[in-house]
């Protein structure tokens, strides 16, 4: 069953709000599409990043049943990169199951 | 005296730029004015001395660098620390048995306090006696306690003195490792700039790039990947770049082609540097190629059991507090698995159970045991998962002892990591198991 962005979205701001509850406030990354990730003024250090991708990772695969690994060359070619916003993020895990052959 | 080499290319080019920090720019004599100061600041109202052992806590600031070759000059035992990470800073400072400790402030005013300590072993002799400068460099220990790497201070800036260009250079790695004090030497004795950093984020990096036409960019592949993720170099001009040199931990092969497909007039230099030996130059192959050829200048390599094994004349006198890496026969270990190929080397990391974290070494026991400080924890195991980002992740794997929300035992170790642990060893992914991979050994598997 193909799976909806706005699921997808939810499993988003799931691993925000996760990575949120252990930074300061001035930190925390806002629960919006357009919330930079990994970008101009974005408020995630590498660590920050690297531990938001493994929340996400581990949530689709959890809740959705989506196995994807969101830092596979694939991802990291991409001439736009999926970890500039939360919408970036969004569509590339959207596009990403629409390209996978269905089990 | 040991530095007479440097002063001298300083005299040679009063006016030239030597440090931009804060956005100001400070000239080679107004460096030399500060070492001047500080020299005496230190010898007639401190007290220090020759074979003195003093922390110095800063940043690339114009009077952090001049602090650090006045006590060079001073022939001193110079323990470098960063003023930002506060973690370890006293078992650090312990550890060297730091006499004085010297803090830079961010106002650049210099406080110098007098510790209870007088610095009794028996290793800084060797220093005294043949009155040379040394230094105190640390990296992670095993079991925690980070080790003290002693150099003599000499042999590290004998390199310095064979001309290279002069490159305006980021000063991106940090005061307290050595990749950071080799590309400051490098740049300021050959009459380059110093740009400092109060940020590291790609968009702040590449704008000081634009801003002061920085010509050379040593950093690390963690910082790479950052710089394509974030699309940073498309908000920029970095057309001043010519080198880009890369090095602390493994290069994905995936990253460095994408570097030379955006930068095809830039030139990407491998460096490979280790606390014990220093910084060795190498020769890619090509510009997309992980191949390089190690040595010269003062090393050399031989490879046991896929294994390299490096001797350099710039190597440590011995660690503070753990014992010899090297050989009988003076050889360094690396603890680098390598492939060769006629006279080139591939590195493929450590074949060691160490994670390495964007350049910063993880020792799993040392996670395990804070993890297992947890009630609810019967068995942790520890380990790196590869990542394109950081190179590694931590990963634990966990056993419970009875039955327990798995949620909040996850949020659980997280937090108290988080309280006891430098950022990069806390644990990415936690996963919950029934039992831990046990070897016929009775040991836990690192695979």
């Amino acid at each position: 069953m193909k799976i909806s962005a706005d699921q997808i979205r939810e499993i988003i701001y799931e691993s925000i709000n996760e990575i949120n509850s252990f930074f300061n406030k001035d930190k925390q990354l806002g629960i919006k599409e357009e919330t930079v990730l990994y970008g101009q003024d974005s408020r995630l250090d590498s660590l920050g990043l690297v531990n938001l991708i493994v929340e996400v990772e581990q949530r689709l695969t959890d809740k959705l049943n989506l196995n994807i690994d969101l830092t596979d060359e694939k991802a990291l070619s991409q001439n736009q990169s999926p970890f500039l916003t939360v919408k970036s993020l969004c569509d590339y895990i959207y596009n990403h199951q629409n390209q996978q052959t269905p089990e | 005296m040991h530095l007479e080499f440097l002063l001298e290319e300083f005299r040679k080019i009063p006016d030239k730029d030597a440090i931009v920090w804060n956005n100001r720019v400070y000239s080679y004599d107004s460096i030399r004015g500060h070492f001047e100061n500080l020299k005496k600041l230190f010898v007639l109202d401190y007290g220090i001395k020759q074979g003195n052992v003093a922390a110095l806590k800063g940043d690339f600031s114009p009077a952090c660098i001049a602090a650090l070759l006045a006590l060079t000059e001073m022939n001193c035992i110079i323990v470098p620390l960063n003023f930002k990470s506060q973690e370890d800073l006293k078992s650090k400072i312990e550890i060297s048995e730091a006499e004085f400790v010297i803090e830079i402030n961010a106002e650049e005013k210099t406080v110098v306090q007098r510790t209870n300590t007088k610095a009794a072993n028996n290793k800084f002799e060797i220093l005294k006696s043949k009155n040379h400068p040394g230094l105190i460099l640390f990296s992670s220990g095993t079991t925690g306690i980070p080790k003290a790497a002693l150099h003599d201070f000499t042999l590290l800036l004998e390199k310095f003195k064979t001309k290279r260009k002069a490159f305006r250079t980021i000063n991106f790695l940090m005061f307290d490792h050595w990749g950071g004090l080799n590309t400051m030497f490098g740049t300021l004795s050959n009459g380059g700039t110093i740009i400092s950093l109060n940020d590291r984020t790609p968009d702040n990096v590449c704008g000081m790039i634009e801003k002061y036409k920085a010509q050379l960019l040593p950093v690390s592949p963690t910082f790479l990947n950052l710089l394509l993720i974030s699309e940073a170099y498309k908000r920029y001009d970095l057309n001043s770049l010519e080198v880009i040199s890369y090095g602390t931990e493994p290069m994905p092969e995936s990253t460095l082609k994408k570097l030379a497909s955006i930068f095809p007039s830039v030139k990407l230099q491998q460096t490979y540097g280790l606390i014990e030996i220093g910084v060795m130059s190498t020769k890619s192959k090509s510009n997309n190629s992980l191949w390089v050829k190690l040595g010269g200048d003062g090393f050399e390599t031989r490879v046991r059991n896929n294994m390299l094994e490096i001797k350099s004349r710039s190597s440590i006198i011995c660690y503070l507090n753990y014992p010899s890496q090297f050989t009988n026969d003076g050889w360094f270990m690396t603890g680098d698995e390598v492939e060769t190929d006629g006279e080139y080397f591939r590195i493929l990391g450590r074949k060691t159970d160490l994670i390495n974290v964007g350049g910063e070494k993880v020792y799993p026991a040392e996670v395990e045991s804070v993890i297992k400080e947890l009630e609810g924890v019967a068995e942790a195991r520890v380990y790196g998962e590869s990542n394109p980002i950081t190179g590694s992740i931590v990963c634990v794997d966990i056993c419970v002892s009875e039955e327990v929300d798995k949620h909040e035992l996850k949020n659980k170790i997280k937090k108290h990591c988080i309280n006891k642990l430098q950022r990069y060893k806390v644990p990415a992914k936690i996963k919950f198991t029934e039992s831990i991979g046990m070897t016929n050994r009775f040991k836990k598997k690192t695979n």
